[in-house]
C-alpha cells in the first residue's frame, strides 16, 4: 500500500530527470544546426 | 568596365548585422536572470537563518546545553520508541530518546512522510512542564530524518527483526 | 566559399557530432535504459522506505555528477586564467561543463524534493544540505548569466572564469554541510557502506551512465559554443561578403 502510494513520487523523478536531459538534449541539437547554418564545413576541426 | 573595388561598397547598417559578441543582442535577459539568481540567493540565505534561528537539540541535550531550555521554540532529535505511539483525537503522543535519554512527545500536528517506531525524528516545538513535575515535549511538526542505512524489504525474518532490534536499541 | 554550408544535409542529427561521440552517446543511452530496469523494476525495495530508495538512482549520481561539473568548470577556467595555457577553448569547456551541471543540479533538487516527500513528509525543508545545494543552483545560473554579458569573448572569459573560481568554493560547502550542521538530510550512504548488492549495484549504473551522458554532453555544448564564437567572429567577414555580392 505504501509502496504504491509513494509510485507517483518515484516514477516522477524518473520522468522529470529523463525529462529534462532530453529537452536539454534537443534544444543543444537546434542550437548547433542554427549556428552550423551559417559557417562553412572547415570551420568544425573536430569532423 | 573595372572591377568593383571594396571602396564602392554600401556598408550602410542594414536591419541584421552579426555582432562580434552574442551578448550584446540580449544583455537584457543575462542581466535580469542575474538580478533574478542575486535575489535568491539571498532569499535562500535569510530562510536558512530564520530557519536556524530554533536551536536544534538531541534529547539528552535538553536542559543541560545552551539554548535548550524549557519553554524555548526548538527541534530536537531522537528515535520514536517502540510500541509508544498512540494517536488521541488530533494528537499524537510518542516517546523520543537519543542516547539513553528520553521525553515524551504530544504532537499536535498529522505526523507525514516515514514516520513510524524505531525512526529518527526531528520535532519542532518546546518543552513544557506537565502538573505533575515531569517534563513533555509540546511539538507542533515532525520530520522524520531517514539514516543511510539501506536494506532490501524481502530478507529472511531473523534478519529483519535483528536489524530492527539494533535500529531501535540504537536510539540515535 | 560556401557560407551557408551543407551541414543541413549531413547525415548526422548534430554537425557536433563524430564517430567517437555517436559511439558514446550510444553507450550512454544503453547506460541510461540499464538504469531504468535495474532502478524501477529489479533492484528490491528497502525496508523502510519501501519503492522510494529508487530515488537514490538519480538523485545521488545527478548530485556527484553536478560537482564533478562544476570542478571541472574550475580547473578550466583556472586554465583560462593560467598565461601559459590560456585558450578560449578552456572557456568553453568550463562554460559547457556548468550548463550540464546547472543540469544535473536542478535534477538533484527536484528529484530530491519528490524523494523528501516521501521520507521527510515534505517537498522542501530550509536544511543546511538543501539551502546550500539550491544557493550552489543559483550560484550556477547567475554564472551562466555573468557569461552572456556582452563584450569580447576573451571579456567573457575573463569575468566568468573569476566567478567559476569563486563559486567551485561553494562545492565542499554543499558536501560538508551534513557534518558541520545537524541537517534532516542524510549522510553519505556509499562512503560508509551502508548499501549493498542489487541496491548498491543500481546506483553504480547510474553514475556510469549519468558520467558517460555528462562527456558527451559537454563535448557537443563546448562545440555549440564554438560554432557560435565562430560565428560571431565571422560576423564582419559574412557583412563584408553580402555587400560584395550586392555590387
Amino acid at each position: 500500500m505504501v509502496a504504491m502510494l509513494h509510485a507517483p513520487y518515484v516514477i516522477g523523478s524518473y520522468v522529470v530527470t529523463l525529462g529534462g536531459i532530453a529537452l536539454y538534449t534537443v534544444g543543444m541539437f537546434a542550437r548547433a544546426r542554427k549556428a552550423a547554418k551559417r559557417l562553412p564545413d572547415e570551420e568544425r576541426p573536430w569532423s | 568596365m573595372s572591377e568593383p573595388t571594396d571602396s564602392d561598397l554600401n556598408l550602410a547598417p542594414r536591419e541584421v548585422v552579426p555582432t562580434a559578441a552574442r551578448g550584446k543582442k540580449k544583455p537584457w535577459f543575462a542581466y535580469a536572470v542575474l538580478v533574478l539568481a542575486l535575489g535568491a540567493g539571498g532569499l535562500f540565505v535569510a530562510k536558512f537563518l530564520t530557519n536556524a534561528i530554533d536551536y536544534y537539540c538531541n534529547v539528552d541535550e535538553i536542559g543541560h546545553k545552551s539554548g535548550c531550555d524549557v519553554g524555548r521554540n526548538i527541534r530536537i532529535q531522537g528515535v520514536v520508541d517502540k510500541d509508544s505511539i498512540e494517536k488521541a483525537g488530533a494528537v499524537t503522543n510518542f516517546v523520543v530518546t537519543f542516547h539513553g535519554e528520553s521525553i515524551p512527545v504530544v504532537l499536535s500536528s498529522k505526523p507525514t512522510g516515514l514516520f513510524q517506531e524505531c525512526i529518527p525524528v526531528v520535532i519542532t516545538g518546546k518543552v513544557v512542564d506537565a502538573d505533575d513535575g515531569t517534563q513533555y515535549f509540546e511539538g507542533n511538526e515532525v520530520l522524520v530524518k531517514h539514516s543511510e542505512n539501506y536494506d532490501k524489504e524481502n530478507k529472511d525474518r531473523v534478519a529483519t527483526a535483528n536489524g530492527e532490534a539494533a535500529a531501535c536499541s540504537q536510539k540515535g | 566559399m560556401n557560407l551557408t554550408s551543407s551541414s543541413s544535409s549531413s547525415p548526422s542529427p548534430s554537425p557536433t557530432s563524430t564517430r567517437f561521440t555517436r559511439a558514446l552517446g550510444v553507450a550512454a543511452l544503453v547506460g541510461i535504459g540499464w538504469l531504468v530496469l535495474f532502478g524501477l523494476f529489479l533492484s528490491p525495495n528497502d525496508r523502510v522506505q519501501k519503492t522510494g530508495v529508487r530515488i537514490l538512482y538519480i538523485h545521488v549520481p545527478s548530485a556527484w555528477l553536478a560537482y564533478l561539473a562544476f570542478g571541472v568548470t574550475g580547473l578550466s577556467s583556472a586554465a583560462y586564467l593560467w598565461k601559459r595555457t590560456r585558450n578560449l577553448q578552456w572557456d568553453r569547456v568550463a562554460g559547457a561543463s556548468a550548463e550540464v551541471g546547472v543540469l544535473f543540479m536542478g535534477i538533484t533538487l527536484v528529484s530530491g524534493s519528490l524523494w523528501g516527500r516521501i521520507s521527510w513528509g515534505q517537498f522542501w525543508t530550509w536544511d543546511a544540505r538543501l539551502t546550500t545545494t539550491a544557493f550552489l543552483f543559483v550560484t550556477y545560473i547567475g554564472y551562466l548569466a555573468v557569461r552572456d554579458l556582452g563584450g569580447t569573448h576573451q571579456q567573457r572569459a575573463k569575468r566568468s572564469a573569476v566567478m567559476a573560481l569563486l563559486a567551485v568554493l561553494e562545492v565542499p560547502l554543499v558536501h560538508f554541510s551534513v557534518k558541520w550542521w545537524r541537517p534532516l538530510h542524510q549522510n553519505e550512504t556509499v562512503e560508509k557502506g551502508k548499501l549493498n548488492g542489487l541496491m548498491l549495484f543500481s546506483l553504480f549504473i547510474g553514475l556510469i551512465s549519468f558520467t558517460l551522458l555528462y562527456v558527451w554532453l559537454v563535448i557537443h555544448r563546448q562545440r555549440v559554443l564554438a560554432l557560435n564564437d565562430q560565428v560571431d567572429d565571422r560576423g564582419l567577414d559574412l557583412a563584408l561578403a553580402a555587400r560584395r555580392e550586392e555590387s
